[in-house]
């Protein structure tokens, strides 16, 4: 984790390419004829071949590659890279992909050939092809290629060349600063030949090894150190490291072990499979000999199902009963051994730890209030003997009030337990009085249990804390009405209110298959929609509604003793996005969801609503309506009423297209005819000229005459819409190269963006002729223009701090898993600053009262949880952040070992900027084992409220 | 009887250049027939690990011959044995033994078999990396009567790993040896000598000594295109052997892959009849 390695870099970088390539055409595959694919063999002679695209990787020097008439090998042109200085704030290496959408044919190609020189001697870290953006699942690289001042002539063998009938990746490469010094290389006559001078092929998997490991039935293994050698017409081999594509694995017995196209095997029985693999008929040189001891030694049996009624219960883990969640089953405190994996026996879920010495099993994020429970119940299995003195042992731990690790107030006590009360190979249930744990003299925050004794393996159901009393609980239903709704009618569009007249003829019950009962009862007088027993449960709206014209849906709700509940609007197709509600409530909730968490929904033709989840819900206005007729501070109406802000920046610093308070470039035409059916006026909003574009498709913007903005570092652009859901900005020099930039939209009341102009790198700065907007709905625009900020205020309108606090985070405390946050409490012993040879320095400050995490001089920087956290049952993970000076900004989810990706953070920002990631996007992280947070980019960073929630 | 219908390639050689890939035109006269019978053979057919023939064959044993080469020739089978599918193998292995660093192997029909004039040719698959140097050659079997260069020298092949597209056919006589023999070089544009077999023959006569690449005349050298005297009118013997490192292909390096194998499918001599 210390250093950035390569897959990580191309992780990174599927992000970014989808910043920077928008504009790309999807075709349609059905359309197509059978494959007949160019075999354009040129990538870059003296300039880009016919449909070349490059993009940079994310976090590194969009500006490093450029063409070179200076130097070069041949013709006129050559490619050049400038690697940056380590530190660089452009980035810290260099790095990109040179692909075409239309994929090429390059099987009758042996070789990618170029020449190369370089400012002086030097190792250029990865070079290859088969980098499509995508799977990439024909890479094929070289490393450490070593440069000089003198060109040479560099040859990487295609793998195999019968596989690249349709390849998209034509050239890629990253390479960092030597010794932390940049430099330069060039390359020159870029293209895929075939040799016939390339011979003996030595494929070889797990680096040539042949190697033997231990499993267990359902264990899955990845086949590593893929690469093959290829003699080159010099005498000497050339090593290519191979993605898993070009290979065909093969198991000696699939009975026992099968491994996928992509090296990946899966144990399915007892005994011995050995993996081998050829690449192009040749056999690869190594080998996994899989030793599979079956399934591990198991109960036979599950555990006896618990009969205690649910309402006495507690219930940590079994599936009798819901659960309350726990944080981990598998803390993996220091000096623990214990591997805990789970498995079915007959369907019924149970917990298994092997090599236990002792585990740490914690739920502190929502502690466990058993002050009214009698009694703690654990049913365990154990191969293992269990003659004395062998004992189990259970510890129990309660966090006291503060609900937090140490303060003085907690409490635990251990029990053990020994031969008989223990046994070998039958369930044995532990059902223990809670007062037996002396200790424990608190029991409203439980917080942490350990298991630990001299039973190496263990299985585990039915851990619960019950009663054999009688529990106080709270209503089952609600006493109350729900809120009355306060949007103005004409704003709204109702489906189930009292208060508004409701869209007609709603099937609130079709038959779906559900297993939920619908009812309708006045609640207070107040007529309420109750789901019992809800699996999912649908409405059917009587016709398509259009809401696009809203900005958000209302919903009331209550539950006691639901622990999911989510709701989905569906639009046709269908098209279904599902949003999560918090729940249990106890008391009347309402959510404001705001349409656009709703995408890709067509909110111009919703037909359904839908509910799934658990328990009894009540429900009650649910309608959408349209915010801005209100007093939000969000404006409002369907075009400005204020004129855009004042641009602040000198004259003397600006080159203007379209702004009242500069003058601007001559002659430029705000309307050529593209065939867009955008209707373009100018309109004067509070006295300021505007540009109007109504029901925009796209728009161009035809220059007087070409511009040289290259000593300009910013773009600036005010714009305002009400009911725009997508809109890019492009700049376009000759070629043309465009390069768009996506706008935050709907705004609602005027935005101004400073877009940095690296952002719309490969475009000629120093040769704009147009620009671009595509996108839809109706835009108002103003003060376009560059400006360099270079010697003055940025105009972001701020200084190089917050001045204010991060917001406070408003989801339940009960729902949340905090990493870093005032607001709720966080994992225990998490390092923030980790020594991974990183400059960053880290401090924490108070930034108007409230602890705030900083990073100055950000180049990467790690946090090392204090524990492993499984928040596989959260949904997003939440971030605070501010910067000023920052232009790049990742962060990066790590689980064991290390698996990592990252996602883009949109820097710089114009005040806090809150940001809820959906965890899936981090995917392949392994969710349920989370040890470390990444950041990389660069400026000073000022981070709060980490957190993940669901 | 073998009868070898051969192709005279005429192009517009460029004689001071070194590598010349022929390029032929339609009208290539036809070499004039010649009628050949087979007088001498090794087909190599026998045993894995078999020594060569000793009544056909015999080893040159140590090392540096005069070319400054590191491998220490031996006559053990781990050098010079048949293969056990019809081939003689000769193989170059990084070890230490007797002082060097390399062992190889040299064999000769010095002694066993000789002649003037007529067809030498072999079947041969090539090594390969830098430093690795094998050779087709022949000798004056007056050798060690009147020395060499005195002797004459026939290079039916030499091959430096590190140029695997290129072979070298060149004669060496009294005021053009080393560095100032005849030679003449045949390239593959689009393949390379170590992955197949190729033939490797030349055709002597009293006026002419011609090289071939399978069918492939590429070099014609007479009497009068040596600076000295013409030496090849009397028997010479023939040497196989795969060298390591020298002065004529340089050292081996880190990246030369050992050990390197010279596979003959076959040695024959035939004399020409009419």
């Amino acid at each position: 984790m210390k250093n950035i390695n390569h897959n990580n870099i191309i992780y990174t970088f599927l992000i970014t390419a989808l910043l920077i390539i928008t504009a790309s055409c999807k075709r349609d595959v059905e359309d197509l004829e059978p494959a007949s694919f160019p075999t354009t063999a040129e990538i870059f002679i003296d300039g880009f071949s016919a449909g070349l695209s490059y993009a940079a990787f994310g976090g590194s020097d969009v500006t490093a590659f450029d063409t070179d008439t200076e130097v070069k090998y041949s013709g006129t042109t050559s490619m050049k890279f400038a690697i940056p200085d380590a530190g660089s704030p452009k980035g810290s290496y260099a790095g990109g992909v040179y692909f075409t959408e239309v994929g090429r044919d390059l099987s009758g190609y042996d070789a990618l050939t170029f020449w190369v020189r370089a400012s002086k001697a030097a190792t250029i870290d990865i070079i290859g092809f088969g980098n499509d953006l995508g799977e990439s699942n024909y890479q094929a690289t070289i490393g450490g290629l070593a440069v000089n001042t003198n060109w040479k002539k560099v040859i990487i063998p295609i793998p195999d060349p019968s596989k690249l009938t349709e390849e998209r990746g034509m050239l890629f490469y990253s390479e960092g600063p030597e010794e932390g010094k940049g430099y330069t290389f060039w390359i020159d006559e870029v293209k895929f030949e075939k040799l016939g001078t390339l011979a003996h092929t030595k494929p070889s998997i797990l680096e040539g090894q042949d190697q033997v490991i231990s499993t267990e039935t359902g264990d899955n293994l990845t086949i590593g150190g893929k690469s093959a050698s290829f003699n080159l017409p010099t005498g000497v081999d050339q090593r290519v490291a191979v993605a898993p594509s070009y290979f065909t694995f093969v198991s000696s017995n699939p009975s026992v072990a099968t491994v996928s196209e992509k090296g990946i095997i899966t144990v399915l029985a007892e005994g011995e499979a050995v993996i081998t693999a050829k690449l192009a008929d040749i056999d690869a040189v190594g080998s996994l000999k899989v030793v599979s001891s079956g399934q591990p030694i198991r109960p036979l049996t599950p555990a006896p199902t618990p009969e205690v009624p649910s309402e006495k219960v507690i219930s940590m883990y079994s599936n009798a009963y819901t659960n309350v969640p726990i944080d981990t089953w598998n803390t993996r405190w220091e000096f623990s051994t214990a591997e805990d994996t789970e498995l079915q026996i007959d369907g019924d879920d149970v917990r298994r730890y092997k090599q236990l010495n002792f585990v740490g099993i914690e739920f502190s994020s929502a502690t466990i209030d058993a002050s009214q429970m009698t009694h703690f119940h654990i049913d365990v299995w154990t191969p293992d003997p269990i003659d004395p003195p062998a004992a189990f042992k259970i510890l129990l731990i309660d966090f006291g009030a503060d609900g937090n690790f140490g303060g003085g107030d907690d409490t635990s006590h251990e029990l053990s337990f020994t031969n008989p009360t223990i046994r070998s190979e039958s369930w044995f249930s532990l059902d223990i009085p809670l007062s037996s744990f002396s200790g424990l003299r608190n029991r409203a925050n439980m917080a942490q249990m350990v298991l630990s004794g001299d039973l190496p393996t263990v299985f585990i159901d039915n851990v619960y804390f019950h009663t054999d009393g009688e529990i106080t609980v709270g209503p089952s239903a609600p006493i109350v009405a729900a809120p009355d709704p306060m949007q103005n009618t004409e704003d709204v569009i109702s489906v189930f209110s009292d208060s508004y007249a409701n869209v007609e003829g709603t099937d609130f019950n079709p038959d779906w298959g559900q297993a939920t009962v619908v009812t309708q009862e006045a609640i207070a007088g107040n007529n309420t929609l109750v789901y019992s027993g809800l699996n999912y449960q649908g409405m059917q709206l009587a016709s398509s509604q259009d809401v696009s014209m809203m900005t958000h849906l209302h919903i009331d709700y209550w539950t006691a003793n639901s622990s999911a509940l989510n709701t989905f609007l569906i639009s046709s197709g269908p098209i279904e996005t599902g949003y999560a509600l918090s729940v249990p409530t106890g008391e009347w909730a309402s959510v404001d969801i705001p349409l656009s968490d709703f995408s890709p929904v067509d909110l111009a033709d919703l037909i359904q609503f839908k509910f799934d989840g658990n328990g009894d819900i009540y429900l009650d206005n649910i309608y959408f309506y349209n915010d801005s007729g209100m007093g939000t501070g969000t404006g409002g109406g369907t075009m400005p009423t204020v004129a855009a802000p004042d641009p602040t920046q000198d004259a003397g610093n600006v080159i203007s297209v379209f702004s009242d308070a500069y003058s601007n470039v001559e002659g430029t035409d705000f309307n050529p005819d593209w065939g867009q059916a955008t209707v373009v006026t100018q309109e004067a909003i509070a006295g300021n000229n505007t540009l109007v574009y109504s029901g925009l498709n796209y728009q161009g913007i035809q220059l007087g005459s070409s511009q040289n903005v290259s000593g300009m570092t910013h773009l600036h652009i005010d714009y305002w819409t009400a009911n725009s859901d997508a809109l890019n900005t492009f700049l376009i020099s000759s070629g043309p190269v465009e390069t768009a930039y996506a706008l935050s939209v709907p705004a609602g009341e005027w935005a101004s963006v400073d877009i940095p102009l690296s952002d719309f790198s490969p475009v000629d700065l120093a040769d704009l002729i147009q620009f671009k907007f595509d996108g839809n709905g109706d835009i108002y625009l103003d003060n376009i223009y560059f400006y360099n900020d270079s010697g003055m205020g940025t105009g972001t309108g701020g200084g190089t701090m917050p001045t204010v606090a991060a917001p406070d985070p408003t989801q339940d405390a009960g729902n949340v898993i905090s990493v870093f946050s005032d607001a709720y409490s966080n994992v225990e012993g998490t390092d923030f600053n980790p020594d991974w040879g990183q400059a960053t320095v880290v401090t924490q400050e108070a930034i108007a009262g409230n602890n705030t995490l900083v990073y100055s001089g950000l180049n990467y920087q790690g946090m090392q949880l204090g524990s492993s956290q499984n928040v596989s049952g959260m949904t997003h993970l939440h971030i605070d952040y501010w910067t000023a000076n920052s232009d790049a900004l990742n962060t990066f989810l790590i689980s064991s070992g290390p698996v990592e990706t990252a996602y883009a953070l949109t820097v710089p920002t114009s005040g806090w900027v809150s940001v809820d990631i959906p965890l899936s996007d981090f995917s392949p992280v392994d969710l349920a084992d989370i040890i470390q947070f990444k950041f990389d980019g660069n400026g000073d960073i000022y981070l709060d409220n980490i957190y993940f929630h669901k | 009887m073998k009868n070898s219908k051969l192709i005279l390639i005429q192009c517009s050689l460029l004689l001071a250049v070194l590598l010349v890939f022929p390029q032929c035109t339609d009208e290539a006269p036809s070499l004039d027939n010649r009628n050949y019978t087979l007088v001498w053979e090794d087909e190599f057919d026998g045993a894995a690990g078999q020594l060569p023939d000793a009544t056909k064959w015999a080893f040159d044993i140590g090392t540096d011959w005069g070319n400054d080469q590191l491998e220490y020739d031996t006559d053990r089978a781990e050098n010079v044995s048949l293969d056990g599918n019809g081939n003689l193998a000769i193989i170059a292995r990084k070890e230490s033994f007797a002082g060097s660093a390399f062992t190889s192997g040299r064999i000769k029909t010095q002694g066993l078999f000789d002649q003037a004039y007529g067809r030498f040719e072999a079947r041969i698959k090539m090594p390969w990396g830098p430093g690795i140097w094998p050779a087709f050659w022949l000798l004056g079997a007056d050798i060690d009567q009147v020395g060499w260069p005195q002797c004459g020298e026939i290079d039916i092949m030499e091959y430096r790993g590190q140029e695997t597209n290129l072979i070298h056919g060149s004669i060496h006589g009294p005021g053009y040896s080393g560095g100032a023999a005849v030679t003449k070089s045949f390239g593959f544009p689009n393949n390379r000598f170590d992955k197949d077999f190729h033939i490797f023959a030349v055709e002597w006569t009293t006026e002419h000594i011609d090289f071939f690449v399978d069918e492939t005349l590429y070099q014609r050298i007479t009497p009068d295109a040596t600076s000295g005297e013409w030496v090849y009118d009397h028997p010479f013997f023939i040497i196989l052997n795969v060298a390591v490192g020298g002065n004529y292909v340089g050292f081996p390096t880190d990246q030369t892959p050992f050990p390197q194998t010279m596979l003959v499918d076959y040695v024959r001599v035939y004399q020409e009849v009419n």
